[in-house]
Formats: C-alpha cells, structure tokens, sequence
C-alpha cells in the first residue's frame, strides 16, 4: 500500500561544508524550469493513492521565493490527501518568512522542521551556517501563531573541537524551544563535501559516545526516543520517517530522490541536465525476499520498539528467528525479545555491529 | 652439434638490473623469437615472477647465432636473482663456462653483484662484465666503470648495453663467442649430467633441466640418479628454442630437457648427477648440496572448513618445489593449519602469495621462526622449529640459534645508521671493506632471527634504498632464549608466541603488546592484551570497548547505501578470525615481528 511522499528541492542559497545531499546552489530561473519538470514527473508516476504522508525536504524548500513555492504547492494538489495526513515541509531559520507561513497554512502544510544544528558561533562558523538565538525565538513563536504546533528542530553533535557544556547549552536552548519532535545526528564526514576534502578528523570515539548518552539523558526526561537519533513528544513520531524504517512503500519525486515502490527501490538521477531532460530515474534494484527481510531487521531496528515477531510472521511467512542468527544475539545481549526483538538502548551506538548478522550471505 | 660452436652461459646481476630485458633482448637479435612474439621478460614463466620482476624457476634457451659463416650453439641459462636461491644459483653456474654479470648504469655494484661474481669465479666461469641501462638520463658509465675497475676488470673488456634499445647486444654476442670457451668433456665416457633445475608437468611428470658434462644420453636409456638412485627410463629429450624441440639425443656440452615419467619430484634433487644403468660413471660431479628449509611460519585458511583445499595448494606447489616442506600442525587459536619451510624469507612470501592468488585460499601467517637447538638438562638436544615446541624452561640446560654472516654493501654516509640497526639486531661487527672511496662493504654476524622479517625493509629505509645485502649460513651459536607468550582477554594465543632474546625480551613484549593494541579493533568489551615469559607478565595494555559504530542517519534516500555500508562492514569481519571471543586481523599475526626494537 503507497501511503507516503517525498518530495525534493534540491536549492539552498548557500552550501554548508558537511552537506552531502543532493543540492544546487540557488539560481531562479533553474528553479522555474525544475518546478516544471518535477510536475511533470509526479504526472507520470503518481498512481492516485490516499496519502498519509507528504514531506518536502532538500536542500532548502525554504530558500525558494514565494512566488515559486505556491506553484510548487499548488501542484502539488494531485496529490490525494487523507484526513489526517502529515504534511511536512523543510525550513532553515534565515530564509523563512510570515508570508511563507501564510503560504504554507493555506496549503494545509501541518508539520514544519528546522534545521538549527548548534547555537554556537565556533560550531556554526565551522558548518558555514547562520542563526541567531533571537531570531529563532521570534520564528518558532510566530509559526506557533499561526498554528504550527508540530515542529521539528535538528540538532548536530560532535562537531570538532566542541565541548560537553556546549552539546548541553545547545540542548537546553532547543528544549527552551519546546518543539514536538527533535532529530540529533553526530557530524558525519561525507566524500565530497568540504569537510572531507579538508581531512576533517571525527572527534574521539568516546567523546562522541558520551556526547550521545548525554543527549538521551537530557531530552529522555520530557521526550520519547523512538528512533537511533530521534526524539519527540507522545504521539509526535514522524509519521513520514516510521514509513522509512518499518520498511514501506514510498514515492520519491525529483532530483536524487528514491522511491520504494512495490518490490523495487528506484533511484532518481543526481544530474539537473538530466533531469531538465525528463530522464528521472538512475537505476533501480528489485529485491528478491530475502533482501527484503535484510532490509525489515536493519531498518526496523533502528527502532527503540524493535520488529514485532508477529508481524513479521504474517508479513514474511516465516519466524524472524529460522531466517536470522536471533539466538545467538540474544544469548549475547546484543538484543532483547519481548514479542518484539530490539536493541537496547544502551547497544544502540554500536548497532552496526549487530545489523551486520541481518545481512544474506 | 660441433662442440666447439657450443657456448653454455649464464646472466648474473643484482636483483633488477635487467637481467631478463636482456636475455629478451638476446632472443629478439638473434631471431630465436620475433618482436611480435616477445612478451616483455620472455623468461619469466610464472605470473608473479613478471609482476616481481624476478626469475624464479630456471630456464635454459638454446639460441642460434651466425658468426663469421659458422653456425654457433648459444645456452643461455637464466638464474634465480635472490639470495633465497643462492644454491640454484650455484647449480646452474655449474652448467655454464661463462657468466655475463650485468650492472645496472644508475646503480652500480651492488651486494649481490660480488656475491653472484664471486661464486661465478669459485665455478672458474670466464666473466664477461656488462653495463647495462645506458640509455637512462641518470646513467653514469663512468662511475660504473671505475668501480668495475677496482673489482679487477679491464676498462676495455666492459660492455656497454642498453637492453632497451638493443644498443650494444651485436657486440656482445660477439664476445660470448669469442671469449667463453667451448664445454669440455668428452662424449666417449660415461654419462654424466647435471640437474640445475626441474618443474612438474602435469602430462609428462618432472622435467629436469640438465646439462651433460659427459657422455650422451638417448631417448630409451636407463637412467640412475646417482645420489637418490633412482632409475628411470627416458621418454624423452628437448631444447628450448625458446619454442620446445624434442631431440634424439644430448651430448657431452649440450644443455637440455629430460622427462622420464618421474612422478615425484623428490627423486630429481638439483645438484644430482645423471649416470646410465648399463654404463655408470663412478664419480658424482661435485657440489651436490641438500636443501634445507631455513625459515618456518604456521600458515591457516582464514576459513577453516579450506583446511583440505590448502593441503592441496600445498601439494600442487611442492610438486615443482623441492626445498618447500610442510605437515600438519593444530593451533588452538587458528584451528588446523600447516608447519611450512622455507628457503628463505622471499620464498616465504612468493608461497604464500601464490596460495592466495592461485589457489583464492585467504591465509593467515604466523610469524616466522628460524630453527633452533635447545640442549636439555638430560643432555639430549632438540630442534625448535616453532615457538610452541620450546619446551619448558626447568628442562632446558642450553639454547642456540643459527647465526648468519651479513655482507652489506653501500654508500660510506650510511655506515652509521647500518652499524646502529644492526647493534639493535644483536648484531657482531667483523670487519668492513671499502670498494672505493665511497662505497663500502659491512660485514656482520647476526643471528638469523633477527633478519627473518624486516630487516631489509629498515635497512632499505635507514640508507635511502641505497644499501643492498647478502647473507650466508654460518652455524649455530649458545643464545640466552625464551619462549614470550602472548595473551588476548586473559588466555594464551599460541600462534603470537614467539622466540626471544632474555635479554631483549621486555622490550619486545612492550613493543608487541602496543602493536596488537594498534592492529586489533575495538572489540564489544575491554579487552587486555599481555606479553608473558612462563607466568610472569612483563608488558600489559588494553584494547578499548566499542564505542560508536552506528548509522546515524538512515531516511528514504539513503537506505541503500547504507546497506551497502553495512555490507562492506561485513566483508571486513570475514578477514578477521575469531581468537576465542576476540577478532583479530589476519596482519596481527605477523605485525608482531615488524616492532620496532627501540620503542
């Protein structure tokens, strides 16, 4: 069942040092021209279902004029839309205006994520972003003004050179924010980003581990960890993520967005000529059932709650347990089986080296 | 086959010094094989020895060559360029009147030139010097020239050669005929044929190379090896051309091949004399020498379930490899794997690398060891060749280890620094030679173990790559050993443990246990690593517990790629071996013996 949207922007108005998503630098007409054609894809795939979820991220929807994001949203209406759907779109701080929240709410946005990362001038200055703890002030109260109360604020760790008390200020900042839901991700070092190619080095290994337990702590008290890295308040999942890890079907429309549709994961081309030239897609991988099953364990893992054994029954056929070295893991304490087989928390930073049991062969 | 037209000769040089672009260059001008057919390095039959650039197995070409309207018979018998090989190296010096010793423009002399001159001179070869690699920008021919000079060799007699460009090689076959004298011996006497080499065919059995110093040998002749007595019926005699020619016969001067359907190719030893059943000769030519291995290492599949696949490596590659031994042996840390000896270090890495390339079977190496003797309280005396069979040091009234002598040849700035590393290697000074001004020859006892590893890379690294170093056999001498144990979270790791110096053994326990601590990942729990004499720790540090190895952001666009990831994670624990509830890295294994002393 298709219940769920990704819609990508692939523009920012400036390029910070660690990004390695798809992104262009800001140019106007471009943007005309790929507003076009991203319409024209959605025509070409979009089979008619009742969506749950929409989600516009980038790069920086934001950064897009008025003028471009009503026509963005305006097409956008093909899509069919279910009572409760969670619509969500990404914003950074410095571009977002009153006059976009008003765009936004009369298109029936509901969900709306900043990406803060650090409120610390050393960290920002190293990422090449900017933000001032004013202005955010002003914002967050000005879309809970015009009703946006589901709101998402990033928050990145282990930036070099970045203390303890730094992390905690930066913590305690964001829950002075009050946002529903909060996503923390340590500093990855990406190929092709700056960061990289300066020969950034990550920080110690038990630093950062320290910084993560700090960060479950601090926000453990008033939010829900649900997931690896993210945080919200009861009933404030991201209901567009949950699809990502319990391993559901999803449209991915524009520039280097994937699809899973069906059986088959399907990845959009990387290249603007390309798909200014209506050649979306890359390539695609249709998975055989045990990948599938690969992919229902490391993805749903993710998950403090784990994969319910029972779902997986009657999801697969088969006990997750006749497929997967489950026994060993358990007798190891790497994972625990309450109905559901999960990670315990205090394993969740070294997940990769239980994931890597889930893996075929 | 005039044997006066015949002229048996061979290419000496220092590992390098182009020794097979020559010998291609020689076929190429006599029109023994043509441009289009010439593969670079002609000689070089296996896959590692092109990609090495050295010759491992022998080969011997019969060229023709036209000389003032007579046909001339040109062998040329290519050696092995390692010290490893120094005894095949003597083998088929012994099949030849002459030698070209080859010198490379940019080097000039180098350890194993006078090594290789010197045992051309011991077989009274007539040495023909030869500058090679002239055409180089950086060539310096005189230079060259002058050390030849002080080596005894007339300006006059030098040739110059660039094998590159042909320049030089009319003027040298030319000397090959004139100054190499024809093979003596005569045809009326009975047979006697020298093995210098032999591979394993797998539709004709061994083949040996020999070269017949007396006598003749005939398709249908009963053959004896005179030191395994073993006798055969020959089934047939070739040359190469470098195309292979069956022949009738070979007589007293020629060089050739032999195939007697020979299954085992224990009974064709290099050195051994070739003699008829009906008529034999009652006199062994001499020099015959056993080959013995002189470095062991336990080798283990990383699989276990490969352990029958590597026996089988094994067995395919003894069968053209006399001096490789192996049996059995069981580790409690890495399962069932084999004992295997060695020439030498190079013949070490060459079998090991071909066991991985040829045979797809990942290994892991344990350190190598030299063989040592160890005199108990009951005065019986044992031979170590594994650090596992030390027995217990309440037994043990005496220890000895093999020394070797060490000639090391290079520039005088360095002298310094090789006397230093060689003092760190419990290295004796003899004396020293200087060739000329600058240049100067080291002479050391050191006992083997301690240039069992990386003793050329660091003399490599301490002279710029310009010292080069030879070494020979010396005996065995009383040595103060101890076995060092090494242990991972608490329990023994037989296949770290190694054989030490009392004296030293701190140090290197030290050194050791901070190698391991580098080499082997952060496991899920703290894990200490020891080093121990008998129950006494003497160096001690700890791995740390995993702290981060997570995915930190996996949404819609990256699910693939983080399989990926996760899958490459995987790949790089399969190369890891489970040592008790402890990965290790197959390098462990063997990065023990590369500390460096002087941490």
């Amino acid at each position: 069942m298709m219940e769920n949207c990704y819609i990508h922007i692939p523009f920012c108005s400036h390029i910070c040092s660690y990004c390695d998503f798809c992104k262009l630098l800001y140019h106007e007409e471009l943007v005309d021209q790929y507003l076009i054609h991203l319409e024209k894809e959605i025509k070409e795939v979009y089979r008619g279902e009742t969506l749950e979820t929409i989600y516009i991220g980038g790069g920086t929807p934001s950064s897009l004029t008025v003028n471009q994001l009503e026509r963005l949203l305006c097409s956008l209406d093909i899509l069919n839309q279910s009572q409760k759907i969670e619509y969500t779109i990404e914003c950074n701080f410095e571009s977002m205006t009153e006059e976009k929240l008003k765009l936004f709410k009369k298109y029936g946005v509901n969900r709306l994520s900043f990406g803060l990362e650090s409120i610390h001038s050393k960290n920002l200055k190293f990422l090449e972003r900017k933000a001032s703890k004013d202005e955010i002030r002003e914002m967050i109260h000005l879309c809970k003004l015009y009703g946006f109360y589901n709101i998402n604020i990033d928050l990145m760790y282990a930036i070099p050179n970045e203390s303890l008390e730094e992390l905690a200020q930066d913590i305690a900042f964001v829950l002075s924010l009050e946002p529903t839901h909060i996503s923390t991700y340590s500093l990855i070092i990406e190929p092709h980003t700056k960061l990289f190619i300066n020969h950034t080095n990550y920080i110690d290994e038990d630093l950062d581990s320290k910084m993560y337990q700090l960060i479950c702590n601090q926000l453990g008290d008033v939010y829900i960890h649900y997931e690896i890295s993210n945080f919200c308040k009861k009933g404030y999942e991201s209901i567009h993520n949950l699809c990502y890890w319990k391993n559901k079907n999803y449209y991915g429309f524009g520039l280097g967005a994937s699809s899973y549709i069906g059986s088959r994961r399907i990845h959009n081309t990387r290249s603007i000529r390309k798909y200014l030239d209506d050649q979306y897609i890359l390539d695609y991988e249709k998975l055989k059932k045990s990948d599938i099953m690969s992919y229902e364990m490391i993805l749903g893992l993710r998950l403090l709650e784990g994969v319910s054994k029972e779902e997986f029954r009657k999801k697969y056929h088969q006990d997750i347990k006749q497929v997967f070295p489950i026994e060993r893991l358990l007798s190891q304490n790497l994972i625990c089986d309450n109905g559901n087989i999960y990670i315990p928390v205090d394993n969740m930073y070294i997940s990769n080296e239980i994931l890597v049991n889930f893996l075929k062969e | 086959m005039k044997r006066a037209n015949i002229r048996n000769f061979c290419i000496i040089a220092h590992i390098d010094h182009g020794k097979s672009t020559l010998a291609d260059r020689i076929l190429e001008k006599t029109g023994s094989i043509s441009k289009r057919e010439l593969k670079s390095q002609m000689l070089d039959d296996m896959e590692i020895e092109r990609e090495r650039g050295i010759t491992i197995k022998l080969n011997a070409v019969q060229i023709k060559y036209q000389y003032q309207n007579e046909e001339y018979y040109l062998h040329l018998i290519d050696t092995p360029g390692h010290v490893d090989f120094s005894y095949e190296v003597s083998r088929s010096l012994a099949a030849c009147e002459g030698a070209l010793l080859v010198v490379d423009a940019t080097q000039g002399i180098e350890a194993q030139t006078l090594a290789n001159l010197y045992l051309a001179l011991d077989h009274n070869l007539k040495v023909i010097p030869v500058i090679n690699k002239i055409d180089l920008p950086n060539a310096d021919c005189d230079k060259v020239i002058k050390e030849l000079d002080n080596i005894g060799f007339s300006t006059h007699e030098i040739i110059l050669t660039s094998a590159k460009t042909g320049v030089g090689i009319d003027e040298l076959l030319e000397s090959i005929v004139q100054l190499i004298p024809p093979p003596t011996g005569r045809e009326d006497t009975p047979l006697r044929a020298l093995i210098f080499d032999s591979v394993f065919d797998p539709y004709r059995g061994v083949i040996a190379s020999i070269r017949v110093v007396d006598g003749s040998v005939k398709v249908g002749d009963i053959i004896v090896m005179m030191e395994t007595n073993a006798t055969y019926d020959v089934v047939g005699l070739s040359i190469d051309t470098p195309k292979e020619k069956e022949v009738s016969s070979l007589s007293a001067g020629e060089v050739g091949y032999l195939y007697a359907s020979i299954k085992s190719i224990d009974d064709v030893k290099v050195g051994d004399t070739i003699t008829l059943k009906s008529n034999p000769a009652s006199i062994v030519l001499p020099g015959y020498k056993e080959m013995k291995p002189m470095v062991y290492c336990g080798l283990y599949p990383i699989e276990s379930n490969r352990f029958e696949d590597l026996r089988e490596a094994l067995e395919k590659l003894k069968l053209n490899d006399a001096a490789l031994t192996f049996e059995s042996e069981t580790s409690k840390a890495l399962g069932f794997g084999f004992r295997c000896g060695f020439l030498g270090l190079l013949h070490m890495e060459i079998i090991e690398e071909r066991i991985e390339r040829e045979f797809n079977i990942e290994l892991i190496a344990t350190s190598p060891s030299v063989i040592y003797e160890v005199l108990l309280t009951d005065k019986r005396k044992i031979i170590v060749d594994a650090p596992n069979k030390m027995p217990d040091r309440s037994i043990i009234s005496k220890t000895y280890e093999p020394y070797v002598k060490t000639s090391i040849f290079s520039p005088k700035q360095f002298i310094g620094p090789i006397m230093e590393l060689c003092q760190d290697r419990r290295g004796n000074f003899i004396n020293m030679d200087y060739l000329d001004e600058d240049r100067v020859t080291i002479y050391y006892e050191i006992p083997l173990s301690e240039i069992v590893y990386d003793f050329f890379d660091k003399l490599k690294s301490y002279t710029k790559g310009y010292a080069s170093f030879d070494y020979e056999f010396i005996g065995y001498k009383e040595s103060n050993l101890v076995k060092m144990d090494i242990l991972l979270n608490g329990e023994i790791v037989d296949a770290l443990s190694v054989i030490v110096h009392n004296d030293f053994a701190y140090l290197r326990g030290k050194a050791v246990v901070e190698k391991l601590k580098e080499m082997i990942p952060r496991q899920l729990f703290e894990v200490p690593v020891q080093a121990a004499i008998g129950a006494h720790i003497i160096a001690r540090c700890n791995i740390k517990a995993l702290r981060k190895n997570v995915l930190a952001k996996c949404y819609g666009g990256d699910v693939t790629r983080k399989k990926k990831l996760l899958e490459k994670q995987k790949a790089g624990k399969k190369r890891m071996k489970m040592v008790g509830s402890v990965e290790v890295p197959q390098e462990a294994f063997l990065s023990i013996l590369s500390t460096n002393n002087k941490t």
